[in-house]
């Protein structure tokens, strides 16, 4: 069927709306998102398939298996409409014991049920969960009402209107205008104003009217993964603001430039645009309004920098992906020489709702400069693991205690990392500090795409800025000096440091070299490079005061510069530690307290990582006989 | 000044007729020095002269370069010893002594005008060298991948797409495939190389059987992922991107997985293995080890 009007979307979505039989209960399982399924998801849903015929209750039981609901560390989860109920960490096992309880006799199954990490209360509505409450979805908030691969769900949930309202009552103009006016700014990183980066390239000369749409899903941020959950759980919001774009832009072929590395994303994708061709949504003549969108997936093939615009145009012809100098800009002369407009995922994503609730109410949540909502993937040393969406202007704080639910096994927070690669890390002393564009560049991080890395008091932050770098070497494209050589040479600094081999004048020559590689370098990913060394240098200069003079790494990292002892006063003698020794450099006999042989330790850290009674320590070198 | 200095002979040998030998060349001889400039190879120019363009102005590169060329071949002072190498360095400042082989190029370098008609009759290098087209449209592995570069239509922006999928079905790039793709989509070996090279995701050397990607996330990394690795490539015997002697595994380490959840974690052959430990590492490649044995075994009754 081919969707001939913007009235016939309408009658299509009362009949789907209608078709849905009044349920009783609706079951939701998060299923399809590639960390749910790793956390046997796909068994939990089966089992629910299967247990609710066996039980009898087809009728009147719904089951909705959604993407991913954000709330990572307690997938797979399960929710019962409608008492919001919400089951943590749900095995194959448990379903049965809720089919009888909660859907037969309504009780609740207290086990399953969230605990809060700090008090250790139960919850049992899911809009009582600290992770959400504090939460503001309207990106990821969908996810929960929709079946990825059913298009059905998503104009159901009001999905395709936003296109219908521009396409019948707006002119590309006034598409511009709003988005220009809701001061939405770019979700990959940098934040160009959006509406600016459209209306560049719908007046952009172009020798044949040719213009190009790309949406940028190469989410190369090590510690980021927000793209690929809404590329995963909603993929016709981020096409819907693709068509919505091209209609504004006058561009009639587009690109999706995904992450090899996401397969599922891909695939759900690929599924996406052909139902929304079907239905007449995207291809030719959309909606019967004239306008005409084609939208093509081009894979990655593994290099960061091509989430870099010019980068990843190059890619996108066939060719190696290197950024090159932006003297004209991509909305310009981009792919082909072409006027072509890059937005990222979320971005796109965010469209459809500024054009559906007008840009004004868009304006008014957030910052006087940074507007909207921003999904971040808290991970790393924190208990409440997934994504978040939070207006702007919301306190770091907020972010990683009241949402993120503080730091696992009582240990003390020490920084989080933004911005990826490019960001920096902001200590304990900023966290108070109000989440958007220009306030974290204030603090010498950046918003980047949106990764949120949580580090403890085992994190070393001098190892932090050597891993960042050592990832960007890896990634520097090598065509500029500056970040070719800076890098390297700022790196193989770092790795002195690391091995107990710092000098006095290195941290000055570390902040001399990233001060050039800012200014000098060719694209973004070499101007921000020094971003982690500056900032970890700014903040903790005393813990590579700590690294240089007294060869120690406080946090027990850098091996070269701490090494394990067994405590005699905890060690019971069970003897485990002993047999994983890889190096056999640990002698004991059973019930007395073991010994570590410094001369034969590898400081690999199994023991440390065995022992269950916490008997194994890191101290300074000096204070072991080697 | 001393006896000794003032009694210098006043000429300078520079070795290496790059951009750097020239301008050093150029900048002494109008001083009034006399100048012997030294060169390897047979012309002068060095690197700048190959490239198009230079950082990080994206000027021209031979626009800077040539008229030094010509300025440097007739400058009165300067000598240049082109396809020659140094020997020999004797005596001490001022008073150097120099010895310098000079190759046979059986061409009279200061009559030649570089027409070119000796080259056209030639019976040994008659033509500019290139490499020969590989002899293709045999091997199972040309047609395996002429059917992926149909599958996509040929098109020279296809490459990446291609690559990929010959990545996939071959499990690394071979030599042939990379000529067989540059001959078909009519892009110089050196690109289509070129890319293969860059992309993370091609291998251009045969993997193992069980390919293991260690995440390097920064999620995974403050939760202990380089002692997986290092203890992977202990248990392993290899380092990081390389295959155990008998290819029963490849090391491989990946940016990010994007399941940052379950970190520290490692995908064995596209299975995900969440929250990893290093004393779960043993047990964890000995299931894969295992398995093919398992399998050998199978075959084999």
């Amino acid at each position: 069927m081919r969707l001939q009007s913007v009235a016939e979307l309408d009658v299509m979505r009362a009949s789907v709306v209608a078709a849905r039989s009044p349920r009783r209960q609706e079951i939701i399982v998060s299923t399809d998102s590639t960390c749910c399924v790793l956390r046997g998801s796909l068994g939990v849903a089966e089992a629910f398939q299967t247990g609710i015929s066996e039980a009898g209750l087809r009728e009147g039981t719904g089951l909705r298996l959604t993407g991913c609901l954000g709330f990572c560390e307690i997938e797979p989860m399960v929710v019962i409409l409608p008492q919001k109920i919400l089951y943590q960490r749900v095995t194959p096992g448990d379903v049965k014991e809720i089919i009888q309880k909660t859907l037969k006799e309504g009780v609740v199954v207290e086990r399953l049920l969230y605990k809060d990490p700090q008090t250790g209360e139960a919850i049992q509505d899911i809009e009582k969960v600290p992770f959400y409450q504090k939460q503001m979805r309207l990106v990821l908030g969908p996810n929960e009402r929709i079946e990825p691969s059913r298009i059905e769900d998503y104009i159901a949930d009001g999905g395709y209107s936003a296109l219908a309202k521009a396409l019948s009552g707006m002119t590309p103009e006034g598409v511009i205008q709003e988005v220009t006016r809701s001061g939405i700014r770019g979700r990959g990183g940098a934040g160009y104003p959006t509406g600016k980066k459209w209306e560049t390239t719908r007046t952009a000369d172009s020798e044949d009217g040719v213009r190009y749409v790309i949406c940028n899903a190469d989410e190369g941020d090590p510690g980021a993964y927000m793209d690929r959950a809404v590329l995963e759980a909603n993929p016709h919001a981020v096409l819907e603001g693709m068509v919505i774009g091209s209609f504004a832009i006058g561009s009639h072929e587009g690109f999706i430039y995904v992450r090899t590395e996401y397969p599922l994303a891909v695939d759900r994708l690929k599924k996406a645009i052909a139902q929304a061709e079907d239905l007449g949504l995207a291809g030719r003549n959309i909606l019967g309004s004239g306008h005409d969108f084609s939208i093509r997936i081009v894979r990655g093939a593994g290099a960061f920098v091509c989430g870099e615009s010019t980068a990843l145009m190059a890619s996108l012809e066939g060719k190696v992906g290197r950024p090159r100098a932006k003297y004209v800009h991509t909305s310009e002369k981009g792919y082909h020489e072409r006027p072509t407009n890059l937005n990222n995922v979320e971005t796109w994503a965010n469209i459809p709702l500024i054009i559906n609730r007008g840009a004004d109410w868009f304006a008014g949540i957030g910052t006087e400069r940074s507007k909207g909502t921003k999904i971040f993937s808290l991970v790393g040393k924190i208990n409440n693991t997934g994504l978040v969406e939070v207006p702007m202007g919301i306190s770091l704080r907020d972010i990683v205690f009241t949402i993120g639910g503080g730091i696992p096994k009582g240990k003390r927070f020490k920084a989080v990392q933004t911005g990826g690669p490019s960001g920096g890390c902001i200590p304990e002393s900023l966290l108070d500090l109000k989440v958007d564009y220009d306030e974290l560049t204030k603090a010498g991080s950046m918003m980047g795409s949106g990764g949120m890395i949580v580090m403890d008091e085992d994190t070393c932050m001098v190892d932090v800025a050597r891993y960042f770098l050592a990832f960007l070497k890896d990634e520097s494209c090598g065509k500029c000096v500056p970040c070719r050589e800076g890098i390297k040479q700022m790196l193989a600094i770092l790795e002195r440091i690391c091995h107990g081999e710092g000098r006095e004048e290195d941290i000055d020559t570390l902040e001399q070299i990233g001060s050039y590689q800012v200014d000098t370098s060719l694209c973004a990913l070499g101007q921000t490079a020094a971003n982690p060394v500056l900032s970890t240098i700014r903040y903790f200069r005393s813990e590579y005061e700590t690294h240089i003079r007294d060869r120690y790494c406080p946090a027990g990292v850098c091996k070269a510069l701490f090494r394990y002892r067994i405590d005699p006063e905890t060690c019971n003698g069970c003897m485990a530690c002993v047999k994983q020794c890889p190096s056999k450099a640990i002698e004991g006999e059973r019930k007395k307290p073991h010994i570590i042989h410094q001369e034969t330790c590898i400081v690999c850290g199994i023991c440390h990582d065995t022992c269950r009674f916490g008997a194994i320590g890191k101290v300074h070198t000096s204070e072991v006989a080697v | 000044m001393s006896d000794a200095a003032s009694t210098k002979t006043g000429a300078v040998l520079i070795v290496g007729a790059g951009i750097a030998g020239i301008q050093a060349s150029l900048d002494l001889a109008n001083s009034g020095f006399k100048v012997y400039l030294v060169e390897q190879s047979p012309t002068i120019g060095g690197t700048m002269a190959q490239l198009d363009k230079t950082f990080p102005t994206n000027d021209c590169s031979m626009c800077i370069v040539s008229p030094k060329l010509v300025e440097c071949a007739r400058h009165p002072n300067i000598e240049l010893l082109t396809f020659a190498e140094v020997e020999k360095v004797e005596g001490d400042a001022g008073h150097f002594t120099v010895s310098v082989r000079k190759k046979a190029r059986s061409v009279d370098g200061s009559k030649c005008t570089g027409c070119g008609v000796c080259q056209a009759a030639c019976p040994v290098r008659a033509t500019v060298r290139v490499p020969e087209p590989l002899e293709d449209g045999e091997g199972e592995r040309t047609r395996a991948v002429d059917a992926i570069i149909d599958s996509h239509g040929g098109s020279r922006e296809a490459m990446i797409m291609v690559l990929q999928d010959s990545n996939k079905a071959f499990n690394y790039l071979p030599e042939e495939v990379l000529h067989r793709i540059s001959t078909r989509l009519g892009i110089p070996y050196a690109e289509v190389y070129g890319a293969a090279s860059f992309y993370k995701a091609f291998s251009l050397e045969p993997r193992g059987t069980h390919i293991i990607q260690t995440c390097m996330g920064t999620a995974c990394h403050v939760r202990g992922a380089q002692r997986i690795l290092e203890e992977m490539e202990r248990r392993l015997d290899i380092p990081a991107g390389e295959t155990t002697k008998d290819r029963l595994f490849t090391l491989e380490t990946v940016n990010c997985l994007g399941a940052c959840a379950l970190g520290p974690i490692v995908a064995i052959d596209g299975e995900f293995h969440g929250s990893m430990t290093t004393a779960k590492v043993p047990a964890l490649l000995d299931s894969y080890a295992e398995g093919k044995n398992d399998s050998e075994r199978r075959a084999a009754s």
